[in-house]
Parts: C-alpha cells; sequence; structure tokens
C-alpha cells in the first residue's frame, strides 16, 4: 500500500493561523488513513449485535456439542442378562461377555439374573428388570436365542455373541481334546502404521467436516460483512467525502484488513473453544495432530480470506444499493458453498489436487495434515500459492473497487469498473 | 489570515454515452463569496460539483485552485457535501464526525472540539451520542453540513445544502457560511430556492442543459435582463399596441405591461399617452431573478 505522491502547493501554509497539522493548513497527506478505516471496521464489527450474538450461540453450540460426546462417552449402560434354572453355559457367557467388554474398553456392564422358569423369565423382561433373557433354542441345533422385550440392544448383542461364541468354542475345544488358545495361537492380528497418526477415517471425516464449516462461516459472514460495508458508504454517498480526504486505496486496504482480522479472530475463537472443549471427551487423544493441523488453517485462512475480503469489496462496489448486493455477491457465494461440499466430502486424488487450489486449500491442505498423508513441505507450497491468490486478487480488486466505487446508476460490471479506473 | 484563492472552472465537459451532461462549462468562484449554482433538474449541477471535488473524471477540461491544478491535497482541505445525504446510520453522531475529520488528517482531540463545538451551534449539543438514524432529516442534514465545515476548509462546495431546512435552520446555517466567507473561502452551492439564492448569493451561475446561461451578480444580471416599464392611465390602454417601438406584453385594462425597444419609443408612448388623458404611473420594472431565471433557461 503506497501513500499518495503528489507534492501538495500548498504544503506548510498555515491560512487560518493555528497550528500546522491542525485545522485551516493544508494537511499532508493522512498515511495513516487506513488505520483509521481499519479501526472503524473492527470495532463496528465487533459491537454489532448479530455478530456478538452469532459468536455466543457458535461457541455455545461447540460446548454443548463437546459436553454431550464427553457425556455420552463415559457413561456406562448396565444389562441386566436372565439365565434360567443357574444354566451355566448361559451364564458364563455372560460372564464372558463381561470380559469382553472390559477388554474392549466398552461403557457397558453386564450382570446376571438367575430366574426359575421361562415364565420368571418373562416377568423379569415385562417388568424390567432385565435387558434380555439368554437361553438355548428349542432345538439344540439351531444354537441359542436372544430374547427381549423388544429387539435387545445392539452393544448387548454383540457382547454376548462373543461371549458365548468363546464359551462354546472352549466347551467344544475341550471335548476335542484340546483348548481353543491352541486352536488359535499364532492367528494374531494387530495394526500398525508408518506415519504414526492416531487419526481414524472417521475422525478425520468429522475434523474436516468442522473445518470446511469454520470457513463456510467466516468466509461466507465476513465476506458479506465487507460487502455491505462498502455498499452502505456507496449508497449513502460517503464514499464521495471520503475520497476527497483520503486515496480509495486506503479505504480498500483499511476494509481488507479489518474484516480479516475479525474473520481470523473469530475462527480462532471457534478454534480454541473447539479443541478445549474436545479435550474433556474421550477422542482428546487426537488432540496433538488436530492442533497442529489447526494451526494450518488458521495460518491458511488468514492469508486466503485477505484475497476473498478484497472481492468481496468489489462485489460491493459494484452494487448501487444494498439490494443489489444478493446479486453481485453470488459468484463468491457459490464458490465458497461449492468449496465447503467438496472440502469435506472429497478423497484420494481428488483430495490431493483440491488441496492445492487456492481457497479450497484453506481447508484441504489442513485435513491432509492431520490425515497424515501431507510430506512436510506440501503446506508449504499450498500456502504459496494461496499467497501468489491474494497478490493477484488484491491488485486486481483495487483496481476493480476504485473503478466502481464512484460510479453510480444501477450495477457496474466488472468490465465497466475496471474501464473507469484509470 | 485571509484567503484569497479563487476557483476556476475552464472548459468542463463530462459525456455519459450520447448524453451531455455537461457542456464546456467556465465560471469562477471568487474569494470570500458566496455563489449560488442555478439551474433546473438535470441541469448539470451536482455533475458539475462532482468533478470540481474529483469524485467523478471529467471528459474535458480542468478546475484550478489559486491559480494552479486542483491536486487531491487541495481537496482534503475543501469542505464537500454531496447531493444525498447519508451517513452511518447506527454510528453516534460525534463518533463518526471525528471519524471524518481523521481521515482528513486532523488530530482526534481538535476534531473533537470542532465537532462539539459545531453540534452547540447548530442546536445538537444533546445528541451527540445518539445515532445518526435517530435523527430527524432536518438534524442529519444539519450533520452532514458539520462534517463539510470540520477543519477550517478552505474551500466549500455544498450540493443542495438547504433543502429540507426550516427557515431558523436556514438562518443558523447562512450564518455558519457567512464565518468561513469572512475567512475569504470561496462557497459555491447549488439550490434550485431562487427567492432564498437571490437573498443569500453575491454571485451567480445558472445551468440550463449542460451549458452556462448566465453568470455574475444578481444586480449585473439584472441590469442585463431586459426591462420593462409598467403603464397606468385613466382610460383603457388598449391603444399601446399601436405605439411603434412599444411590444406590448401584458394588457389589462388601465394597466399595460411593456417592452421598450429605446429611450425614444419611452418618448412616443409618454406622448401618446397624454395625448389620450391621464398618465396614472409609468415605471421601469426591474425583473427578479426568478424572471431573469425563466428567461435565461427559456
Amino acid at each position: 500500500m503506497t501513500a499518495p505522491t503528489h507534492t501538495d502547493p500548498h504544503a506548510g501554509l498555515d491560512r487560518a493561523g493555528r497550528q500546522p497539522g491542525g485545522p485551516g493548513s493544508a494537511a499532508p497527506p493522512n498515511r495513516a488513513a487506513w488505520i483509521l478505516v481499519m479501526n472503524r471496521e473492527i470495532v463496528v464489527r465487533a459491537l454489532n449485535k448479530t455478530f456478538l450474538i452469532g459468536l455466543v450461540v457458535s461457541v455455545a453450540i461447540i460446548a454443548a456439542l463437546a459436553a454431550f460426546m464427553a457425556w455420552q462417552g463415559s457413561k456406562t449402560e448396565s444389562f441386566a442378562v436372565v439365565v434360567t434354572g443357574g444354566d451355566t453355559t448361559a451364564t458364563a457367557a455372560v460372564e464372558a461377555g463381561e470380559a469382553i467388554a472390559v477388554a474392549q474398553d466398552t461403557n457397558a456392564e453386564l450382570t446376571v439374573l438367575d430366574v426359575a422358569d421361562a415364565d420368571a423369565a418373562r416377568t423379569a423382561l415385562t417388568d424390567g428388570d432385565a435387558e434380555a433373557w439368554l437361553h438355548p433354542a428349542d432345538d439344540p441345533a439351531d444354537g441359542w436365542v436372544l430374547t427381549g422385550q423388544s429387539d435387545p440392544d445392539s452393544t448387548l448383542t454383540r457382547l454376548l455373541t462373543a461371549g458365548l461364541q468363546q464359551e462354546v468354542l472352549e466347551s467344544n475345544a475341550a471335548a476335542a481334546g484340546t483348548s481353543v488358545a491352541e486352536l488359535t495361537a499364532g492367528s494374531a492380528l494387530t495394526t500398525d502404521r508408518v506415519d504414526g497418526s492416531a487419526v481414524d477415517s472417521q475422525t478425520l471425516f468429522f475434523a474436516s467436516f468442522a473445518l470446511a464449516l469454520l470457513f463456510f462461516i467466516g468466509a461466507l459472514g465476513s465476506g458479506q460483512m465487507i460487502a455491505g460495508s462498502v455498499v452502505e458508504e456507496k449508497q449513502s454517498r460517503l464514499v464521495e467525502i471520503m475520497a476527497t480526504a483520503v486515496p480509495l486505496r486506503h479505504l480498500l486496504a483499511g476494509k481488507i484488513l479489518g474484516s480479516s482480522i475479525v474473520a481470523l479472530a473469530q475462527n480462532v475463537v471457534f478454534a480454541v473453544v473447539g479443541l478445549v472443549a474436545l479435550s474433556f471427551t474421550p477422542t482428546a487423544a487426537i488432540l496433538p495432530s488436530l492442533s497442529s493441523s489447526l494451526v494450518w488453517f488458521v495460518l491458511f485462512f488468514a492469508v486466503g480470506f485477505m484475497g476473498m475480503a478484497a472481492l468481496y469489496a468489489v462485489a460491493g462496489a459494484l452494487a448501487s444499493r444494498t439490494e443489489d448486493l444478493q446479486h453481485t455477491t453470488t459468484p463468491m457465494t457459490m464458490a465458497i458453498m461449492g468449496i465447503y461440499f467438496l472440502t469435506f466430502s472429497a478423497s484420494g486424488t481428488f483430495a490431493t489436487v483440491l488441496s492445492y487450489v487456492p481457497v479450497a486449500n484453506i481447508v484441504s491442505m489442513p485435513v491432509r495434515v492431520l490425515s497424515g498423508d501431507a510430506l512436510w513441505w506440501e503446506p508449504v507450497v499450498s500456502l504459496l500459492v494461496l499467497v501468489a491468490f491474494t497478490l493477484v486478487a488484491v491488485l486486481v480488486s483495487e483496481r476493480a473497487y476504485r473503478g466502481a466505487l464512484l460510479q453510480t446508476g444501477g450495477r457496474i460490471g466488472w468490465k465497466r469498473a475496471f474501464a473507469a479506473a484509470s | 489570515m485571509i484567503s484569497n484563492d479563487s476557483l476556476e472552472v475552464r472548459g468542463l465537459t463530462r459525456t455519459f454515452g450520447e448524453l451531455t451532461a455537461v457542456d464546456d462549462v467556465s465560471f469562477t468562484v471568487p474569494p470570500g463569496l458566496l455563489t449560488g449554482f442555478v439551474g433546473g433538474n438535470g441541469a448539470g449541477k451536482t455533475t458539475t460539483m462532482r468533478m470540481i471535488m474529483g469524485v467523478l473524471g471529467p471528459t474535458a477540461g480542468e478546475v484550478r485552485f489559486g491559480g494552479a491544478p486542483l491536486t487531491l491535497a487541495d481537496r482534503r482541505t475543501f469542505g464537500y457535501m454531496p447531493e444525498e445525504r447519508g451517513l452511518y446510520p447506527k454510528q453516534p453522531v460525534l463518533d463518526q464526525l471525528v471519524y471524518l475529520a481523521r481521515l482528513r488528517g486532523i488530530s482526534a482531540q481538535v476534531a473533537r472540539a470542532e465537532v462539539l463545538d459545531h453540534l452547540d451551534r447548530l442546536g445538537l449539543a444533546g445528541r451527540a451520542k445518539e445515532h445518526v438514524e435517530k435523527l430527524s432529516l432536518g438534524n442529519q442534514q444539519r450533520v452532514q453540513i458539520i462534517a463539510a465545515l470540520m477543519g477550517s476548509p478552505r474551500m466549500l462546495v455544498l450540493d443542495e445544502p438547504f433543502s429540507g431546512l426550516d427557515p431558523t435552520a436556514v438562518d443558523g446555517m447562512v450564518d455558519l457560511l457567512a464565518e468561513h466567507t469572512a475567512r475569504g473561502v470561496p462557497v459555491l452551492f447549488s439550490s434550485h430556492q431562487l427567492d432564498l439564492v437571490e437573498r443569500l448569493c453575491e454571485r451567480l451561475v445558472i445551468l440550463k442543459s449542460g451549458r452556462v446561461m448566465a453568470d455574475g451578480a444578481p444586480a449585473e444580471l439584472q441590469a442585463g435582463g431586459t426591462e420593462r416599464h409598467r403603464l397606468v392611465v385613466g382610460g383603457d390602454a388598449g391603444w399601446v399596441r399601436g405605439v411603434p417601438g412599444v411590444h406590448a406584453v401584458d394588457v389589462d385594462g388601465n394597466v399595460a405591461l411593456l417592452e421598450l425597444v429605446d429611450d425614444a419609443a419611452v418618448q412616443r408612448l409618454l406622448a401618446s399617452a397624454l395625448e389620450r388623458g391621464t398618465v396614472q404611473e409609468l415605471t421601469p420594472v426591474r425583473p427578479t431573478l426568478a424572471q431573469i431565471y425563466r428567461e435565461v433557461t427559456a
């Protein structure tokens, strides 16, 4: 941003006889005008009720979501399983199921409820004293039946299936003169990964969805804000007063920086609240890798949003009235929505390509960093591509903004705006 | 210290496609005078003022101030009130006036003191913390004019500053402007309220279809306009139509409004009238500004 270089023929003259720089003198160019504009953008936005309410509501949603996940993760479900007449196989199966639940870190607890006969078992189910009744099928060849008041709980079914299988295997093996341990020796399979990342695909999907959403809210919300603030000044002719006081590029620079700082601060708040909230949930193990991914995201967003803010400022300048905004901001809105859907659903080669495409890489590259798929230099190169995009966007926008801002009468096209900026 | 820079508009032209909105307009706004800029809707007043303020680029011509081409640095010291009114609707009056002053390089302290002083003088002292949208249109107009007067401007360009103001507010505004002309500041303001312009202006520029139709002091313009005479005789005045060198504009019973080609015609008219009876009145009629305006823009 260069300050104007005109020489002021009246500089230094003090026509009102007051202090130089004070009223009455031909003031030297105000080189700090962009700082004033930036400060105003930040203050006005930060005090805007809609913005503040949106911020508080979003933070509350993030916190509530994390609290729900934490509660979901910590609560233990208790299942009472009915066995009839002290059935030893069934009792052993339930105990095996309980052992499996402990081994797998499943939040379920299985207990045995021994009753006299089938009628007492049914009564226990009907009265809600037990969740299910484990008993042999009428025909022993059909194995076992788990009866519930309605469909038995899926976790319970899974644990009992495994427990029963283990128990029956043990007895069958014993009958055959061997043991399960002997039969399954050497068949264990464990997984390992070279990148050492602890992030599974489900978490990755959730994280990419969250990043895409952060991008969507930040870019769209702050973008609309900058376009609105530009057209407000244009519609009220305030910009004509300001244009006689400061070079228009100072106005643009102040607006881009001000709204970028607000958008960035908003995303940092969301990210920090999200990370803190996450640390209380069972997924806390992914925090280290998620944090580094978030740092990349914030960095990418900071750079990329400046370019988008510049384009949004042009969208505001192309409009003549607030009602025109919907039309002039459509290309930006479509692009942001497209990026939002593409980035959180992309995978494989497409995701790799997206992680280098400017603006989409704000989301895609941090996701690849999180998945452990990106080499160390990849985010750096991608960031440089984004820096180049932002530079071009700002330069192009500066010209179109100057050309369109002082034109009145209806919506203005990019072409006319460009031609008008000489 | 008194400034004595004039603003000169030279051959200013602006076309929008086929339309020539401002066509080779030249005039001077002398220091220390209120210059009225008059013309109908679409005459090109606003377009000319926007070109003076550099908000709109001219197709041809230039604007000079103090003998040199106008620069951005000059314009920063001008006070400008654009055609359409509007400030930030949701920002307090004081805050945004200080902001606009600071953009022009005035320090926050000086700006604040000056804004409060002006608010006080225009009867808005108690409204400094109110949002602009809460003010009446007349009060918004006052806030807007304060924005133009900040920092002792060296030139004032005001587009319809009086529209929508009640007579008391107009007087207050006129007093305020008089302080600036007393400092030697040239003031150009547009208006379509001719009575007001006639009362206030020491100088007048009349625009029609983008061209300057008349330019000068109101007295000069009135002297240059077609002089008329009013004749009141004892009997019916219908006979005046037959007198050579006399053009009857209007005859109503014994009263006639006449245009006379020269002084000889006055004598001939008077002789004829005395032949026919008594003469109660024969007086020259000075045209009002409204008549001149109608004449030059006809």
